[in-house]
């Protein structure tokens, strides 16, 4: 038999594909399902976390032939991913939690668990590939998850085991036919947020900050000259880019381009306004040396979205500055900066701001 | 890989042969209902009545102190919420006392209670693990309608002084249930000696199935039914009666108690075994609940220092070694136990503690493998540089 395995299993169609495929190559595979936040005892089913899907991944193990275990990371994954999300709202900013996630709680602490069962590797349902070390992204770039894994140590890269990273989501659900595994076969996939199961992402930063929190009172919607357009309950239901919820009656349509926390003002502005000509990201974390300023990259500054050809201006300590070749529009401050070389993921950060590409014009009510 | 051990008696037990050969008849061919008229009815309600009246004798009670349950935790609730209900109307009692350190189906039940406007009790416990027999002096006052204090902690062991405060609770006017779910078979249980009112025992931890157990209920003791339909168990528990599960749980419970001083004394040899082996190896293990002035012969509670309990039962599990931590939760991930928070251990000690619990799978060499393969684990947790993380 392989070396021994502790793959993360959601109770999905991806992981538990992953699971087999590993048992299929003869890998001594461990099933381990991470418990990472409590709905509540009675809520009903979701994609992800809940009873049903551990009970999903449990029966999964059971029919490939390989033991399960739930473990209980809500703590860990409390500070290091919900405290932060709720953090980052605060500060008028758009976080991913999936990306802390894979950094602090998927590659880190469930490395360790690995440690303690001898396993040498990790693996995850994630459409991506480790080839020769290196992250690269998943073989289809629909599905294509690398945009999440930028924050993974270096090392671990060399622990870890992506095995659907190479096909399509419908090739993952044929093989999951091929094997059997019809009880997650065709599941719906999840889309939400695991600990914000109903979309609504104000409700945890209600919780966590109180109702009376500022990111939830109300405030100004304000034009980039200051003048006052309207109010808004809250700019935590902001984000740069974002159209609903912002008030019509204008001339071109208006767009969130800019929050600021300390008057809890959102700053409207038309679609021009949006355009971003370069992008400064901290904590940057490199996957392979770090290249040198001046180097040409491909960025990517939110998921889905097609990369940008850049430039490296300045790097100093963990902190990047980018030239785009072409302007972006929504470049949303707390989103990850993801630096790729054709399907390399060279590495990633947070992004902190970006340059304007003009400035913002007044732009007159109609 | 060896054969697997099974150490977590204080969860469930295989059913026995005795107990599966003594319900074989009433799967198929006296299949009867025990409240039909004819023949079939008739033999079922035989061995009911029977095997209800041998429980009976096994607890020094009289058969009609017996009522069949679904197992502890039905027992638990009916004893709590059916002497609460009762009692607050008709007593004008509405205190429930109870410890911090029962089964959750005891704790729930007084929860539930409050929720319906009982007035919650909750007295102190001392660090090794006993109540604290002052503050449930204290607590007990004539506005308590019942008081609940399990006989064994599942979780430590520890033998709680049921005859003092049964005895303390009488003299209250205060109905007495003891949770004797892990107590039947380790300590001696005997109705007319000790001064309860309610006992609750449950089958799957003695050799019978699962889902079924029994209730002392001391003749005069004031309860409403948790459910209510036919007239069943004189309409204290009705529905129709698991007959075989009744017959199994009959035969179980004569075997625990007619072997019970051999057993413990075989229990206590594992348990004194295991844990001097692994003191041995392993000297600054906590055991918890070890100072008690009385512990139970088949359950050990052991935190090492900076080890993690979810870890090492994974790692145990993949050597083949069942074990559990404090209390699981229904997805089966870990959560700190309430048992040794009330007794004040703190989070790092309560986060790495593992329940051994032995009976009729283990022997000598079992335990000398456990203690082994235990320790060893611990040199290997302890052992890991974090350089072994990124390796």
């Amino acid at each position: 038999m392989k070396e021994r395995v502790l793959v993360a299993m959601s109770g999905g169609v991806d992981s538990s594909v992953a699971a087999a495929m590993l048992v299929e190559e003869g890998y001594d595979v461990v099933g381990a399902t991470m418990k990472l936040f409590c709905h509540g005892e009675d809520l009903p089913d979701r994609p992800c976390c809940s009873l049903d899907s551990v009970n999903d991944a449990r029966r999964i193990c059971q029919q490939i032939g390989v033991p399960h275990y739930v473990l209980n990371l809500e703590s860990a994954f409390g500070r290091d991913v919900v405290d932060d999300f709720v953090a980052e709202y605060a500060r008028g900013r758009t976080p991913i939690p999936c990306v802390r996630c894979n950094t602090f709680t998927k590659f880190r602490d469930l490395l360790h668990k690995a440690d303690a069962i001898d396993a040498r590797w990790v693996a995850t349902g994630h459409y991506a590939r480790v080839v020769d070390g290196e992250l690269h992204r998943g073989a289809n770039r629909d599905k294509d998850q690398s945009y999440f894994l930028w924050g993974i140590e270096r090392a671990v890269l060399g622990r870890m085991l992506l095995p659907i990273g190479d096909r399509s989501k419908s090739e993952t659900r044929a093989t999951a036919h091929r094997l059997g595994l019809e009880l997650i076969a065709e599941k719906a996939e999840s889309q939400d947020i695991c600990f914000v199961p109903d979309g609504d992402h104000t409700k945890i930063i209600r919780e966590r900050l109180g109702a009376d929190a500022p990111s939830l009172s109300p405030g100004p919607f304000m034009l980039a000259d200051g003048r006052v357009v309207g109010n808004h309950d809250g700019h935590a239901r902001f984000t740069i880019g974002q159209r609903r919820g912002v008030p019509g009656g204008f001339a071109v349509p208006m767009y969130v381009v800019d929050i600021r926390p300390a008057d809890r003002a959102v700053v409207l502005g038309p679609r021009d306004a949006l355009l971003g000509s370069g992008v400064i990201a901290r904590e940057m974390n490199w996957l392979v040396d770090a290249p040198q300023v001046g180097r040409q990259v491909e960025v990517q500054i939110r998921h889905r979205s097609a990369p940008a050809t850049a430039e490296i201006v300045r790097l100093a300590g963990d902190e990047i500055e980018l030239a785009l070749q072409q302007p972006v529009a929504a470049i949303a401050p707390g989103q990850s900066l993801v630096v790729y070389d054709g399907d390399r993921v060279l590495g990633g950060g947070i992004i902190e701001a970006s340059r304007r590409a003009r400035p913002g014009l007044p732009v007159l009510a109609a | 890989m060896a054969d697997p051990i099974y150490l977590d008696h204080a969860a469930t037990t295989p059913v026995r042969a005795e107990v599966l050969a003594a319900m074989a008849p009433y799967w198929d061919g006296r299949f009867g209902n025990p409240s039909s008229v004819h023949r079939w009815g008739r033999e079922a309600r035989t061995a009911l009545d029977e095997g209800r009246e041998r429980i009976a004798r096994s607890l020094g009670a009289d058969s009609d102190e017996i009522v069949i349950t679904s197992g502890g935790t039905e027992g638990d609730n009916l004893a709590i919420l059916g002497v609460w209900r009762t009692r607050r109307k008709s007593d004008n009692r509405n205190a429930v006392l109870t410890t911090p350190v029962e089964h959750k189906a005891v704790l729930g039940a007084t929860h539930q209670a409050a929720i319906e406007g009982a007035d919650e009790r909750i007295c102190r416990m001392l660090p090794n693990g006993v109540v604290d027999e002052a503050t449930f002096d204290a607590l007990a006052t004539t506005e308590v309608a019942v008081a609940s204090v399990m006989w064994v902690n599942n979780e430590i062991g520890t033998i709680q002084p049921i005859d003092r405060l049964a005895a303390l609770a009488r003299s209250r006017g205060i109905v007495f249930h003891t949770d004797a779910v892990q107590a039947f078979g380790k300590v001696e249980i005997d109705a007319t000696k000790t001064p309860f009112d309610l006992l609750s025992i449950s089958g799957h931890k003695i050799g019978a199935p699962k889902g079924c157990g029994a209730m002392y209920i001391r003749r005069g003791t004031p309860l409403e039914p948790l459910f209510h339909g036919g007239s069943q168990d004189r309409g204290r528990r009705p529905g129709t009666e698991n007959v075989a599960a009744v017959v199994g749980l009959a035969r179980a419970v004569e075997l625990a108690k007619a072997e019970r001083e051999e057993e413990v004394a075989r229990l206590s040899g594992l348990r004194n075994r295991f844990e001097s082996a692994l003191l041995a190896r392993v000297p600054d293990a906590v055991i918890h609940g070890r100072n008690a002035p009385m512990r139970a012969p088949h359950i050990t509670n052991i935190s090492v220092p900076g080890v993690d309990s979810e870890s090492m039962l994974m790692a145990l599990d993949l050597r083949g070694i069942g074990c559990s931590a404090g209390s699981a939760c229904q997805s089966g991930s870990m959560s700190p136990s309430h048992v040794l928070e009330a007794i004040g251990v703190g989070r790092e000690l309560s986060g790495a503690a593992i329940r051994v619990s032995f009976g009729c799978l283990n022997d000598d060499a079992c335990v000398d493998r456990v203690a082994s393969v235990l320790s060893s684990l611990v040199d290997k947790a302890r052992g890991a540089s974090p350089a072994m993380t990124a390796a």
